[in-house]
Protein backbone atom coordinates (compact mmCIF):
# COMPACT_ATOMS: atom_id res chain seq x y z
CA UNK A 1 0.00 0.00 0.00
CA UNK A 2 3.00 2.49 0.92
CA UNK A 3 4.54 1.98 -2.28
CA UNK A 4 1.19 2.04 -4.45
CA UNK A 5 0.85 5.54 -3.08
CA UNK A 6 4.55 6.33 -3.35
CA UNK A 7 3.70 5.76 -6.90
CA UNK A 8 1.01 7.95 -6.91
CA UNK A 9 3.03 10.90 -5.60
CA UNK A 10 5.35 10.62 -8.28
CA UNK A 11 2.58 10.39 -11.21
CA UNK A 12 0.77 13.06 -9.38
CA UNK A 13 4.09 15.35 -9.22
CA UNK A 14 4.70 14.38 -12.86
CA UNK A 15 1.23 15.19 -13.68
CA UNK A 16 1.09 18.92 -11.84
CA UNK A 17 3.94 20.94 -13.94
CA UNK A 18 2.48 19.78 -16.96
CA UNK A 19 -1.02 21.41 -15.93
CA UNK A 20 0.53 24.60 -15.00
CA UNK A 21 2.60 24.61 -18.28
CA UNK A 22 -1.04 24.66 -20.11
CA UNK A 23 -2.23 27.97 -19.10
CA UNK A 24 1.51 29.51 -19.50
CA UNK A 25 1.11 30.98 -23.00
CA UNK A 26 -2.24 32.32 -22.44
CA UNK A 27 -0.92 33.91 -19.02
CA UNK A 28 2.18 35.07 -21.42
CA UNK A 29 -0.44 36.73 -23.89
CA UNK A 30 -3.01 37.73 -21.36
CA UNK A 31 -0.23 39.59 -19.28
CA UNK A 32 1.22 41.44 -21.95
CA UNK A 33 -2.21 42.78 -23.47
CA UNK A 34 -3.46 43.45 -19.88
CA UNK A 35 -0.26 45.97 -19.67
CA UNK A 36 -1.54 47.35 -23.05
CA UNK A 37 -4.78 48.10 -21.40
CA UNK A 38 -2.95 49.86 -18.37
CA UNK A 39 -1.27 52.11 -20.40
CA UNK A 40 -4.33 52.91 -23.20
CA UNK A 41 -6.51 53.47 -19.88
CA UNK A 42 -3.89 55.12 -17.42
CA UNK A 43 -5.96 58.58 -16.70
CA UNK A 44 -2.49 60.33 -16.57
CA UNK A 45 -1.54 59.69 -19.87
CA UNK A 46 -5.26 60.84 -21.15
CA UNK A 47 -4.77 64.12 -22.55
CA UNK A 48 -3.16 64.34 -26.24
CA UNK A 49 0.13 65.18 -25.49
CA UNK A 50 0.90 62.44 -23.67
CA UNK A 51 -0.02 60.49 -26.80
CA UNK A 52 3.49 60.11 -27.59
CA UNK A 53 4.21 58.49 -24.47
CA UNK A 54 1.54 56.06 -24.76
CA UNK A 55 2.90 55.17 -27.89
CA UNK A 56 6.36 54.54 -26.56
CA UNK A 57 5.06 52.29 -23.52
CA UNK A 58 3.33 49.91 -26.19
CA UNK A 59 5.83 49.82 -28.63
CA UNK A 60 8.07 49.01 -25.34
CA UNK A 61 5.56 45.92 -24.49
CA UNK A 62 5.55 45.02 -28.13
CA UNK A 63 9.12 44.51 -28.17
CA UNK A 64 9.09 41.72 -25.14
CA UNK A 65 5.85 40.59 -26.45
CA UNK A 66 6.85 39.25 -30.38
CA UNK A 67 9.36 37.76 -31.27
CA UNK A 68 10.11 39.32 -34.57
CA UNK A 69 12.90 37.35 -36.02
CA UNK A 70 10.28 34.65 -36.08
CA UNK A 71 7.80 36.57 -37.53
CA UNK A 72 9.87 37.65 -40.21
CA UNK A 73 11.12 34.73 -41.42
CA UNK A 74 7.73 33.21 -41.35
CA UNK A 75 6.74 36.27 -43.44
CA UNK A 76 9.35 35.48 -46.40
CA UNK A 77 9.47 31.85 -45.60
CA UNK A 78 11.13 30.54 -49.03
CA UNK A 79 12.46 34.04 -49.73
CA UNK A 80 14.33 34.32 -46.30
CA UNK A 81 17.18 33.03 -47.83
CA UNK A 82 17.14 34.92 -50.45
CA UNK A 83 18.33 37.67 -48.34
CA UNK A 84 21.91 38.45 -47.01
CA UNK A 85 22.26 38.27 -43.35
CA UNK A 86 22.40 42.07 -43.02
CA UNK A 87 19.44 42.92 -45.38
CA UNK A 88 17.73 40.44 -42.86
CA UNK A 89 18.35 42.35 -40.32
CA UNK A 90 17.34 45.52 -41.88
CA UNK A 91 14.05 44.08 -42.75
CA UNK A 92 13.36 42.82 -39.55
CA UNK A 93 14.01 46.71 -38.35
CA UNK A 94 11.92 47.30 -40.79
CA UNK A 95 8.88 44.87 -40.45
CA UNK A 96 9.02 46.09 -36.69
CA UNK A 97 8.45 49.56 -37.63
CA UNK A 98 6.07 48.78 -40.00
CA UNK A 99 4.14 46.85 -37.58
CA UNK A 100 4.62 49.66 -34.72
CA UNK A 101 3.25 52.36 -36.98
CA UNK A 102 0.56 50.47 -38.04
CA UNK A 103 -0.94 48.35 -35.17
CA UNK A 104 0.64 50.15 -31.78
CA UNK A 105 -0.53 53.61 -32.98
CA UNK A 106 -3.87 52.73 -34.24
CA UNK A 107 -5.11 50.88 -31.11
CA UNK A 108 -4.36 54.15 -29.27
CA UNK A 109 -7.44 55.41 -29.84
CA UNK A 110 -9.32 52.27 -28.51
CA UNK A 111 -10.08 52.16 -24.99
CA UNK A 112 -13.31 50.84 -24.47
CA UNK A 113 -13.25 47.28 -25.57
CA UNK A 114 -13.52 44.23 -23.67
CA UNK A 115 -10.94 41.11 -24.52
CA UNK A 116 -11.80 37.69 -23.32
CA UNK A 117 -8.98 35.31 -23.17
CA UNK A 118 -10.81 31.69 -24.07
CA UNK A 119 -8.11 29.15 -24.47
CA UNK A 120 -5.06 27.48 -25.80
CA UNK A 121 -5.25 25.21 -29.10
CA UNK A 122 -1.28 23.83 -29.28
CA UNK A 123 0.35 24.01 -33.01
CA UNK A 124 3.22 21.97 -32.89
CA UNK A 125 5.48 20.97 -29.76
CA UNK A 126 6.89 24.44 -29.91
CA UNK A 127 3.99 26.46 -30.72
CA UNK A 128 0.57 27.55 -29.40
CA UNK A 129 -2.56 29.20 -30.39
CA UNK A 130 -3.64 31.63 -27.35
CA UNK A 131 -7.69 32.36 -28.58
CA UNK A 132 -8.79 35.48 -27.12
CA UNK A 133 -12.24 37.78 -28.69
CA UNK A 134 -12.60 41.64 -28.69
CA UNK A 135 -15.79 42.65 -27.82
CA UNK A 136 -17.05 45.63 -30.00
CA UNK A 137 -19.94 47.45 -29.84
CA UNK A 138 -21.88 45.50 -32.64
CA UNK A 139 -19.36 42.72 -33.25
CA UNK A 140 -17.11 40.14 -31.58
CA UNK A 141 -14.08 40.09 -33.46
CA UNK A 142 -11.95 36.64 -32.64
CA UNK A 143 -7.86 37.76 -32.38
CA UNK A 144 -5.51 34.55 -31.82
CA UNK A 145 -2.22 34.61 -30.75
CA UNK A 146 0.22 31.67 -32.11
CA UNK A 147 2.99 31.93 -29.63
CA UNK A 148 6.41 29.96 -29.89
CA UNK A 149 8.69 29.20 -26.70
CA UNK A 150 12.03 30.89 -26.83
CA UNK A 151 14.54 30.97 -23.82
CA UNK A 152 11.58 30.07 -21.42
CA UNK A 153 9.11 32.78 -22.77
CA UNK A 154 6.04 32.66 -24.92
CA UNK A 155 6.34 35.06 -27.37
CA UNK A 156 3.81 35.85 -30.61
CA UNK A 157 5.09 35.63 -34.03
CA UNK A 158 1.77 35.58 -35.37
CA UNK A 159 -1.46 37.04 -35.06
CA UNK A 160 -4.75 36.00 -36.65
CA UNK A 161 -8.07 38.31 -36.13
CA UNK A 162 -11.37 36.94 -37.75
CA UNK A 163 -9.39 34.19 -39.84
CA UNK A 164 -7.02 36.26 -41.38
CA UNK A 165 -3.31 35.55 -40.45
CA UNK A 166 -1.20 38.55 -40.51
CA UNK A 167 1.91 36.55 -41.51
CA UNK A 168 0.21 35.33 -44.61
CA UNK A 169 -1.61 38.61 -45.61
CA UNK A 170 1.87 40.10 -45.90
CA UNK A 171 3.57 37.63 -47.20
CA UNK A 172 1.13 37.28 -49.95
CA UNK A 173 1.93 40.58 -50.71
CA UNK A 174 5.61 40.45 -50.26
CA UNK A 175 5.87 37.57 -52.84
CA UNK A 176 4.50 39.57 -55.20
CA UNK A 177 7.21 42.06 -55.24
CA UNK A 178 9.91 39.30 -54.68
CA UNK A 179 8.25 37.13 -57.78
CA UNK A 180 9.96 39.77 -60.20
CA UNK A 181 12.43 42.38 -57.92
CA UNK A 182 15.37 41.66 -55.58
CA UNK A 183 15.26 41.71 -52.07
CA UNK A 184 16.38 45.20 -52.08
CA UNK A 185 13.90 46.66 -53.78
CA UNK A 186 11.25 45.15 -51.23
CA UNK A 187 13.44 47.20 -48.39
CA UNK A 188 13.33 50.09 -50.48
CA UNK A 189 9.31 50.25 -50.50
CA UNK A 190 9.35 49.37 -46.49
CA UNK A 191 11.77 52.20 -45.91
CA UNK A 192 9.71 54.46 -48.31
CA UNK A 193 6.46 52.79 -45.89
CA UNK A 194 7.73 53.95 -42.64
CA UNK A 195 9.20 57.40 -44.00
CA UNK A 196 13.18 56.12 -43.01
CA UNK A 197 13.89 56.28 -47.12
CA UNK B 1 -8.19 0.46 -2.82
CA UNK B 2 -10.78 1.73 -5.36
CA UNK B 3 -9.60 4.56 -4.47
CA UNK B 4 -6.01 4.52 -5.32
CA UNK B 5 -7.13 3.07 -8.62
CA UNK B 6 -9.13 6.37 -9.35
CA UNK B 7 -6.46 8.47 -8.25
CA UNK B 8 -4.10 6.22 -10.92
CA UNK B 9 -6.66 7.01 -13.76
CA UNK B 10 -6.37 10.70 -13.13
CA UNK B 11 -2.79 10.70 -13.08
CA UNK B 12 -2.57 8.86 -16.36
CA UNK B 13 -5.40 10.70 -17.97
CA UNK B 14 -3.46 14.03 -16.97
CA UNK B 15 -0.18 12.79 -18.11
CA UNK B 16 -1.67 11.42 -21.62
CA UNK B 17 -3.15 14.69 -23.12
CA UNK B 18 -4.10 12.79 -26.09
CA UNK B 19 -6.91 11.34 -24.02
CA UNK B 20 -8.56 14.84 -23.59
CA UNK B 21 -9.81 15.35 -26.91
CA UNK B 22 -12.81 16.57 -26.45
CA UNK B 23 -12.61 20.46 -26.90
CA UNK B 24 -14.85 21.88 -24.31
CA UNK B 25 -15.34 25.70 -25.95
CA UNK B 26 -15.64 28.37 -23.39
CA UNK B 27 -19.13 30.08 -24.06
CA UNK B 28 -19.23 33.74 -23.15
CA UNK B 29 -22.37 32.57 -20.74
CA UNK B 30 -19.55 31.23 -18.61
CA UNK B 31 -19.11 35.02 -16.96
CA UNK B 32 -15.99 33.69 -15.01
CA UNK B 33 -14.16 33.76 -18.01
CA UNK B 34 -14.74 37.26 -18.81
CA UNK B 35 -12.16 39.60 -17.66
CA UNK B 36 -12.93 43.65 -18.07
CA UNK B 37 -9.62 44.79 -17.66
CA UNK B 38 -10.31 48.04 -17.31
CA UNK B 39 -12.06 47.33 -14.16
CA UNK B 40 -9.91 44.81 -12.70
CA UNK B 41 -6.83 45.39 -14.21
CA UNK B 42 -4.67 42.62 -12.35
CA UNK B 43 -7.67 39.81 -12.00
CA UNK B 44 -6.22 36.54 -13.47
CA UNK B 45 -8.75 35.31 -16.04
CA UNK B 46 -9.87 32.03 -14.26
CA UNK B 47 -8.88 29.50 -16.96
CA UNK B 48 -10.88 26.47 -16.58
CA UNK B 49 -10.89 25.18 -19.88
CA UNK B 50 -7.69 25.01 -21.55
CA UNK B 51 -7.21 22.31 -23.47
CA UNK B 52 -4.53 21.20 -25.27
CA UNK B 53 -6.41 19.95 -28.12
CA UNK B 54 -3.49 17.62 -30.25
CA UNK B 55 -6.60 15.93 -31.64
CA UNK B 56 -6.66 19.37 -33.70
CA UNK B 57 -3.03 18.44 -35.04
CA UNK B 58 -2.88 17.98 -38.77
CA UNK B 59 -0.62 15.26 -40.01
CA UNK B 60 1.35 18.25 -41.87
CA UNK B 61 1.96 20.40 -38.85
CA UNK B 62 3.58 17.08 -36.88
CA UNK B 63 5.73 17.10 -39.42
CA UNK B 64 6.66 20.67 -39.13
CA UNK B 65 10.40 21.11 -39.11
CA UNK B 66 11.05 23.07 -35.82
CA UNK B 67 12.79 26.32 -36.81
CA UNK B 68 15.40 27.08 -34.45
CA UNK B 69 16.97 23.72 -35.32
CA UNK B 70 17.83 25.28 -38.91
CA UNK B 71 20.65 27.04 -39.52
CA UNK B 72 20.30 31.15 -39.50
CA UNK B 73 19.67 32.11 -43.04
CA UNK B 74 18.17 28.56 -44.34
CA UNK B 75 14.83 29.27 -43.04
CA UNK B 76 12.49 26.14 -44.09
CA UNK B 77 9.23 27.09 -43.55
CA UNK B 78 6.73 24.98 -41.97
CA UNK B 79 4.96 21.98 -43.83
CA UNK B 80 1.02 23.33 -44.02
CA UNK B 81 2.05 27.00 -44.15
CA UNK B 82 4.55 27.25 -46.70
CA UNK B 83 1.10 28.25 -48.57
CA UNK B 84 -1.20 30.22 -47.80
CA UNK B 85 -4.28 29.54 -49.52
CA UNK B 86 -4.59 31.72 -52.87
CA UNK B 87 -7.69 32.31 -55.50
CA UNK B 88 -7.34 33.01 -59.19
CA UNK B 89 -7.46 36.31 -60.73
CA UNK B 90 -7.66 36.01 -64.16
CA UNK B 91 -9.36 39.33 -64.02
CA UNK B 92 -6.50 41.22 -61.50
CA UNK B 93 -6.87 44.62 -64.54
CA UNK B 94 -10.13 44.77 -64.48
CA UNK B 95 -10.60 44.07 -60.59
CA UNK B 96 -8.12 47.02 -59.69
CA UNK B 97 -10.03 49.43 -61.59
CA UNK B 98 -13.64 48.47 -59.35
CA UNK B 99 -11.11 48.43 -56.47
CA UNK B 100 -10.26 51.91 -56.83
CA UNK B 101 -13.63 52.67 -57.54
CA UNK B 102 -14.76 51.32 -54.18
CA UNK B 103 -11.67 52.85 -52.25
CA UNK B 104 -12.96 56.57 -54.17
CA UNK B 105 -16.54 55.78 -53.10
CA UNK B 106 -15.81 54.79 -49.60
CA UNK B 107 -13.67 58.11 -48.68
CA UNK B 108 -15.36 60.73 -50.90
CA UNK B 109 -18.93 59.49 -50.69
CA UNK B 110 -19.64 56.63 -48.08
CA UNK B 111 -17.31 58.41 -45.41
CA UNK B 112 -18.62 62.22 -45.62
CA UNK B 113 -22.05 60.92 -45.64
CA UNK B 114 -21.57 58.27 -42.48
CA UNK B 115 -19.76 60.92 -40.73
CA UNK B 116 -22.29 63.84 -41.27
CA UNK B 117 -25.19 60.72 -39.79
CA UNK B 118 -22.91 60.37 -37.12
CA UNK B 119 -23.54 63.45 -36.35
CA UNK B 120 -26.92 63.97 -36.31
CA UNK B 121 -28.18 60.43 -35.12
CA UNK B 122 -26.89 59.21 -31.60
CA UNK B 123 -24.95 56.13 -31.16
CA UNK B 124 -27.49 54.39 -28.94
CA UNK B 125 -30.40 54.95 -32.21
CA UNK B 126 -27.66 53.79 -34.69
CA UNK B 127 -27.23 50.80 -32.12
CA UNK B 128 -30.58 50.14 -32.41
CA UNK B 129 -31.20 50.81 -36.44
CA UNK B 130 -28.24 48.27 -37.04
CA UNK B 131 -30.01 45.69 -34.75
CA UNK B 132 -33.40 46.02 -36.53
CA UNK B 133 -31.67 45.62 -40.34
CA UNK B 134 -29.66 42.92 -38.58
CA UNK B 135 -32.72 40.70 -37.54
CA UNK B 136 -34.05 40.83 -41.10
CA UNK B 137 -30.70 38.53 -42.09
CA UNK B 138 -31.99 36.28 -39.59
CA UNK B 139 -34.34 34.31 -42.00
CA UNK B 140 -31.20 33.94 -44.24
CA UNK B 141 -29.03 32.41 -41.20
CA UNK B 142 -31.81 30.07 -40.40
CA UNK B 143 -32.17 28.21 -43.29
CA UNK B 144 -28.32 28.53 -44.18
CA UNK B 145 -27.83 26.79 -40.54
CA UNK B 146 -30.06 24.33 -41.48
CA UNK B 147 -28.55 24.01 -45.44
CA UNK B 148 -25.26 23.33 -43.56
CA UNK B 149 -26.85 20.78 -40.61
CA UNK B 150 -25.98 23.07 -38.14
CA UNK B 151 -29.37 22.02 -36.48
CA UNK B 152 -28.47 24.17 -32.87
CA UNK B 153 -27.33 27.15 -34.50
CA UNK B 154 -30.62 27.10 -36.96
CA UNK B 155 -33.03 26.32 -33.84
CA UNK B 156 -31.50 29.65 -31.73
CA UNK B 157 -31.45 31.49 -34.30
CA UNK B 158 -34.98 31.07 -35.09
CA UNK B 159 -35.48 31.60 -31.07
CA UNK B 160 -33.79 35.01 -31.84
CA UNK B 161 -35.53 35.15 -34.89
CA UNK B 162 -38.99 35.38 -33.14
CA UNK B 163 -37.87 36.91 -29.61
CA UNK B 164 -35.97 39.77 -30.83
CA UNK B 165 -38.90 40.09 -33.39
CA UNK B 166 -41.96 40.35 -30.67
CA UNK B 167 -39.85 41.50 -27.35
CA UNK B 168 -36.82 43.25 -28.97
CA UNK B 169 -39.91 45.28 -30.99
CA UNK B 170 -38.87 44.32 -34.56
CA UNK B 171 -35.49 43.61 -33.52
CA UNK B 172 -34.26 46.67 -32.04
CA UNK B 173 -32.93 45.61 -29.12
CA UNK B 174 -30.71 41.99 -29.07
CA UNK B 175 -32.83 40.65 -26.21
CA UNK B 176 -32.47 37.45 -27.22
CA UNK B 177 -28.66 37.83 -26.57
CA UNK B 178 -29.51 39.81 -23.35
CA UNK B 179 -31.92 38.55 -21.96
CA UNK B 180 -31.64 34.40 -22.91
CA UNK B 181 -27.95 34.54 -23.43
CA UNK B 182 -28.57 33.23 -26.78
CA UNK B 183 -25.79 34.55 -29.15
CA UNK B 184 -25.93 35.07 -33.32
CA UNK B 185 -25.04 32.37 -35.27
CA UNK B 186 -23.13 33.91 -38.15
CA UNK B 187 -24.11 31.69 -41.49
CA UNK B 188 -24.79 32.75 -45.53
CA UNK B 189 -25.20 30.89 -48.65
CA UNK B 190 -21.63 31.32 -50.04
CA UNK B 191 -20.22 29.69 -46.90
CA UNK B 192 -23.02 27.03 -47.17
CA UNK B 193 -21.48 26.24 -51.14
CA UNK B 194 -17.98 26.29 -49.64
CA UNK B 195 -19.34 23.70 -47.04
CA UNK B 196 -20.02 21.43 -50.01
CA UNK B 197 -16.98 21.45 -51.45
CA UNK B 198 -17.66 24.59 -53.90
CA UNK B 199 -14.81 26.56 -54.54
CA UNK B 200 -14.81 30.51 -55.03
CA UNK B 201 -14.36 29.70 -59.13
CA UNK B 202 -12.08 33.12 -59.94
CA UNK B 203 -11.45 36.49 -57.40
CA UNK B 204 -14.08 39.46 -58.16
CA UNK B 205 -14.42 42.85 -56.76
CA UNK B 206 -18.00 44.09 -57.04
CA UNK B 207 -18.94 47.75 -57.49
CA UNK B 208 -20.25 49.04 -53.78
CA UNK B 209 -20.02 45.33 -52.32
CA UNK B 210 -16.28 44.60 -52.68
CA UNK B 211 -14.05 41.35 -52.61
CA UNK B 212 -15.96 38.71 -53.81
CA UNK B 213 -15.82 35.62 -56.20
CA UNK B 214 -17.99 33.84 -58.28
CA UNK B 215 -19.18 31.51 -55.36
CA UNK B 216 -19.45 34.41 -53.18
CA UNK B 217 -21.68 36.40 -55.62
CA UNK B 218 -23.70 33.47 -56.04
CA UNK B 219 -24.03 33.61 -52.38
CA UNK B 220 -24.79 37.43 -52.14
CA UNK B 221 -27.62 36.77 -54.68
CA UNK B 222 -29.28 33.98 -52.72
CA UNK B 223 -28.94 35.50 -49.18
CA UNK B 224 -30.66 38.23 -50.94
CA UNK B 225 -33.78 36.11 -51.78
CA UNK B 226 -33.53 34.83 -48.04
CA UNK B 227 -34.13 38.55 -47.01
CA UNK B 228 -37.64 39.54 -46.36
CA UNK B 229 -37.63 42.93 -48.12
CA UNK B 230 -36.65 41.12 -51.55
CA UNK B 231 -40.61 39.99 -50.71
CA UNK B 232 -42.05 43.07 -50.66
CA UNK B 233 -44.48 43.99 -53.19
CA UNK B 234 -43.29 47.17 -55.34
CA UNK B 235 -46.75 48.89 -54.97
CA UNK B 236 -45.61 48.95 -51.23
CA UNK B 237 -41.90 49.64 -51.92
CA UNK B 238 -40.59 50.80 -55.31
CA UNK B 239 -37.52 49.59 -56.47
CA UNK B 240 -35.85 53.02 -55.53
CA UNK B 241 -36.69 52.82 -51.71
CA UNK B 242 -35.06 49.48 -51.45
CA UNK B 243 -32.13 50.64 -52.65
CA UNK B 244 -32.26 53.39 -50.28
CA UNK B 245 -33.38 51.25 -47.38
CA UNK B 246 -30.12 48.94 -48.32
CA UNK B 247 -27.83 52.47 -48.74
CA UNK B 248 -28.97 53.55 -44.96
CA UNK B 249 -28.06 49.74 -44.05
CA UNK B 250 -24.49 50.22 -45.00
CA UNK B 251 -24.70 54.01 -43.86
CA UNK B 252 -25.64 52.95 -40.61
CA UNK B 253 -23.45 49.92 -40.12
CA UNK B 254 -20.36 51.86 -41.29
CA UNK B 255 -21.19 54.46 -38.62
CA UNK B 256 -19.45 51.59 -36.19
CA UNK B 257 -16.23 50.79 -38.79
CA UNK B 258 -15.16 54.34 -39.61
CA UNK B 259 -11.56 53.83 -39.46
CA UNK B 260 -11.20 50.14 -39.64
CA UNK B 261 -10.66 50.39 -43.92
CA UNK B 262 -8.13 53.38 -43.22
CA UNK B 263 -6.23 50.93 -40.67
CA UNK B 264 -6.31 47.97 -42.86
CA UNK B 265 -4.80 50.45 -46.20
CA UNK B 266 -2.06 52.32 -44.15
CA UNK B 267 -1.01 48.63 -42.92
CA UNK B 268 -0.80 47.40 -46.14
CA UNK B 269 2.45 47.35 -48.85
CA UNK B 270 -0.21 46.26 -51.82
CA UNK B 271 -3.78 47.24 -50.28
CA UNK B 272 -5.23 45.11 -53.20
CA UNK B 273 -3.33 42.03 -52.88
CA UNK B 274 -3.86 42.53 -48.89
CA UNK B 275 -7.65 42.81 -49.12
CA UNK B 276 -7.93 39.73 -51.32
CA UNK B 277 -5.83 37.68 -48.94
CA UNK B 278 -7.79 39.00 -46.38
CA UNK B 279 -10.57 37.98 -48.52
CA UNK B 280 -9.56 34.16 -49.00
CA UNK B 281 -8.39 33.63 -45.47
CA UNK B 282 -11.44 35.24 -43.62
CA UNK B 283 -14.20 33.14 -46.00
CA UNK B 284 -11.84 30.01 -45.61
CA UNK B 285 -12.38 30.06 -41.47
CA UNK B 286 -16.35 30.86 -42.02
CA UNK B 287 -16.39 27.66 -44.52
CA UNK B 288 -14.31 25.73 -41.90
CA UNK B 289 -16.29 26.64 -39.01
CA UNK B 290 -19.40 25.54 -40.59
CA UNK B 291 -17.80 21.92 -40.91
CA UNK B 292 -17.95 21.90 -36.87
Amino acid sequence: MKKRLAIITVILCLAFPLAAFAGAALDAVKGNVDKVLDVLRDPSLKSESSKQIKKNKIRAIGDNMFDFTELSKRTLAVNWSKFTPEQQKEFISLYKDLLADTYADKIVAYTDEKIVFTKEVSLTEKTIEVQSTVIRKTQEVPIYYRVIKENGSWLVYDVVIEGVSLVNNYRTQFREILSNKPPTSLIETLKKKVGRA
Amino acid sequence: MKFAHSLILISVLMLCPDVLKAETPVTSADASAVTDAALVPEAQAPIDEIVIAQAEKSSDEQKATPVTEQAEGEYVPEEGEADAPQIADPLDPVNRVVYHFNDKLYFWGVKPVTQVYSHIVPEDFRFAIANVYDNLWAPSRIINNLLQLRLKAAGNELIRFVFNSFAGIGGMGDMANEALGIKKQEADFGQTLGHYGLGHGIYLVLPVYGPSSIREGIGLVGDQLMHPLTYVKSADLTFGQKVGISAHEKVNDTSFKIGDYESFKDAAIDPYVAMRDAFVQNRLKKVEESKK
